[in-house]
């Protein structure tokens, strides 16, 4: 069974008595020891997506409908005061900044200590001594816990974060961009860490990220975001080698690759839609080269195409995207 | 060596910033951040080099440097022959139309109460380069035209607030083309844009290159964006150049053990692709208080006897392909 399974997902937010649907049909199952990849361009959703499953939305951002089953719990039912429980327990989310995830007054130990304590009936000295192994695990010296966050590199810290969302055995990790603020041979050393546990704990990880390169080598899964729809999901290779969206194929094509051939690369022309003022039917009609005059007056519905690979376009599978089939 | 092909000739450049210490600071020794110590390299005319390498290598103060937008430690950097360093203000304010910057965030770069007609032409009228109205009026159209904002008249009009973050970055690229420039540096002008713009923008950057007959420099922590624009590519590490040559031949066979490591770390856009990567251990330190040896020892797996004594220099390896390794 699914660890994370998320059914038609939509959360508005409401600006001035408007609504802006940042997130609007998201449907995806993670099970334990996969990652599923999110990527999208910036205002896509994928964060909103992040934030509806942890319930940590902004005041004016509401679940509007669809359902977050989390180990078989319905979370959108829960109180806030069960919700609480939750999170850390259930699921943590690692943010990108990890400069601004730590108080800066406070020893990066004392508050992951704090979080242990919140959640599980620990003494302290136990705390102190789960940190200790935690540190450990994250390849941090457990001596350092005393250390204040200012003390820490970049690299360093992303390391105390994994511990910290950790900490309270969660079954799921949501990742928003973890690796995006540090440098390439860092970042392989974090995604190389949180591989790694996530095989030696049963983790689901939900990877949230803009960066379709890092989905490619470190995703199972790969889910493509537009204007808050999720258009395209699947296993890595049937997305990347063969996609069912234009807009999948169109983004994947535009990373350039230091291996292969240079060659000039496709960039989709003009600019993702006004969330407050979306197009009727398709929202990605306006810069689809093979729009259709249905795409403009209906709204495509999510299929399954393949087994495993959904889309949601009115000619998924019809469209010749150059894929190696 | 500077030829008439070569616009641009950096010579040991050297860029150090003092490090405050406290008050009783002049009793001790000074110590400095080596932002960028002895940099020697040369730009040809029409080319494209690429400066890479991770976050505090040196590359954004080499840079500035390069532009005299901070003076110099040591070093010259000869532009058409001529140092500017030596150049008074008069001369040094000729060569800022030639050399231009853009940088990575076009947000913070444009004045959000200027309409973008205000903002394209603002160099032309600090430098007295208007001969009237009309002329302003014409250049600014032709300028973002050239950075295909079209209908052009109508963007002229814009706030920078109506327009989105692609397009803001090709209007500080028509801020600068407006000017005429020989040389541009692009501080990571691409970084901040979002995957199918940041292509748009690169492609027209490259048919801008061909167009103008434009020297750049590019700075980027991104070897495959690097790879993309440049034609030549400059590894530095801790404030010093690593490694240097035309881009395949680094990329494909890099020589130091550091661009090996950087290149097998890079992702690639494929998930079926599979590759050996280098890890490196630690991370990169700060270049302050350098041991004098080879800057890279201390993470590198392939030290040798020489790497403890003495900072190794660069060295032609094969045709223009240069490597500060012992190991090679």
């Amino acid at each position: 069974m699914a660890v994370l399974e998320v059914k038609d997902l939509a959360t508005y937010y409401y600006l001035g008595g408007k609504e802006l649907k940042a997130v609007d049909g998201v449907t995806f199952n993670i099970e334990s020891k996969r990652t599923l990849g999110l990527a999208g361009e910036s205002g896509c959703g994928k964060t909103t997506t992040a934030y509806s499953i942890m319930r940590i939305l902004a005041e004016n951002g509401k679940i509007a409908r669809g359902s977050i089953r989390l180990g078989g719990v319905e979370l959108t039912e829960l109180s806030d005061e069960e919700m609480r429980q939750t999170r850390w327990k259930k699921a943590s989310i690692v943010f990108q900044y990890a400069m601004n995830a730590f108080n800066p007054v406070l020893r990066i130990g004392r508050q992951i200590v704090e979080v242990i304590r919140e959640k599980d009936e620990m003494s302290e000295e136990e705390a102190v001594l789960t940190v200790s192994t935690l540190f450990d695990e994250v390849g941090l010296k457990p001596e350092r816990q005393v250390d204040y966050p200012h003390e820490f590199s970049g690299g360093m810290l992303q390391r105390a974060i994994i511990a910290q969302a950790l900490a309270c055995d969660p079954q799921l990790i949501i990742a928003d961009e973890p690796v995006t603020a540090l440098d390439v041979i860092v970042q392989n050393k974090i995604l190389d860490l949180l591989r790694k546990l996530q095989d030696k704990y049963n983790l689901a990880v939900l990877f949230i990220t803009h960066d379709l390169s890092v989905v490619a080598e470190n995703c199972h899964d790969v889910g493509i975001m537009y204007a808050g729809n999720l258009v395209e999901v699947g296993d890595a290779t049937s997305v990347f080698k063969n996609s069912l969206h234009p807009y999948s194929n169109k983004l994947i094509g535009a990373f350039p690759s230091v291996v292969g051939p240079k060659k000039r690369l496709e960039f989709i022309p003009g600019a993702p839609p006004n969330l407050m003022n979306l197009p009727t039917g398709c929202r990605f009609h306006p810069r689809c080269p093979f729009a259709q005059s249905i795409c403009k007056d209906v709204v495509p519905e999510f299929e399954e195409i393949t087994s495993g690979h959904y889309a949601k376009c009115h000619f998924a599978g019809e469209l010749d995207l150059g894929g190696e089939q | 060596m500077t030829t008439n092909d070569t616009i641009l000739n950096v010579q040991d450049l050297k860029k150090w910033f003092t490090l405050r210490t406290g008050l009783f600071s002049f009793r001790r020794e000074k110590s400095y951040v080596k932002a960028v110590d002895g940099v020697s390299f040369d730009v040809p005319r029409g080319g494209s080099i690429a400066i890479a390498g991770e976050s505090g290598c040196g590359k954004t103060t080499l840079a500035r440097t390069i532009l005299r937008l901070v003076e110099p430690t040591s070093g010259s950097v000869l532009y058409n022959g001529e140092n500017i360093f030596e150049m008074n203000r008069l001369e040094l304010s000729d060569l800022r139309l030639k050399m231009q910057l853009i940088f990575q965030n076009p947000f913070e770069v444009l004045d959000p109460r200027h309409t973008v007609m205000d903002l394209v032409g603002e160099g032309l009228v600090i430098h007295n380069l208007h001969e009237s109205d009309e002329v302003l009026h014409d250049r600014v159209i032709s300028a973002l035209e050239d950075v295909r904002l079209i209908p052009a008249a109508d963007f002229a009009t814009r706030y920078s607030h109506e327009l989105s973050g692609g397009q803001l970055q090709r209007i500080a690229i028509a801020r600068s083309l407006i000017l005429k420039p020989d040389l541009i540096i692009a501080d990571e002008p691409v970084s901040m844009l979002d995957a199918s713009i940041r292509t748009e923008v690169m492609n027209l950057m490259t048919d801008l290159q061909k167009e103008k007959e434009l020297t750049y420099i590019f700075i980027t922590h991104d070897l495959a964006q690097a790879r993309y624009i440049g034609d030549y590519l400059i590894i530095m590490y801790l404030g010093r150049i690593a490694e240097m040559g035309p881009m395949e031949d680094v990329i494909h066979t890099p020589r130091h053990p550091y661009t090996k490591a950087l290149v097998s770390n890079i992702p690639i856009p494929d998930p079926t692709v599979e590759r050996e990567r280098i890890m490196l251990e630690g991370e990169t330190p700060t270049p302050v208080d350098l041991p004098p040896c080879c800057r890279f020892k201390a993470r590198c797996q392939e030290i040798g006897a020489y790497c403890k004594e003495e900072e190794p220099q660069l060295r032609e390896v094969s045709p223009d392909h240069w490597v500060a390794c012992y190991c090679e």
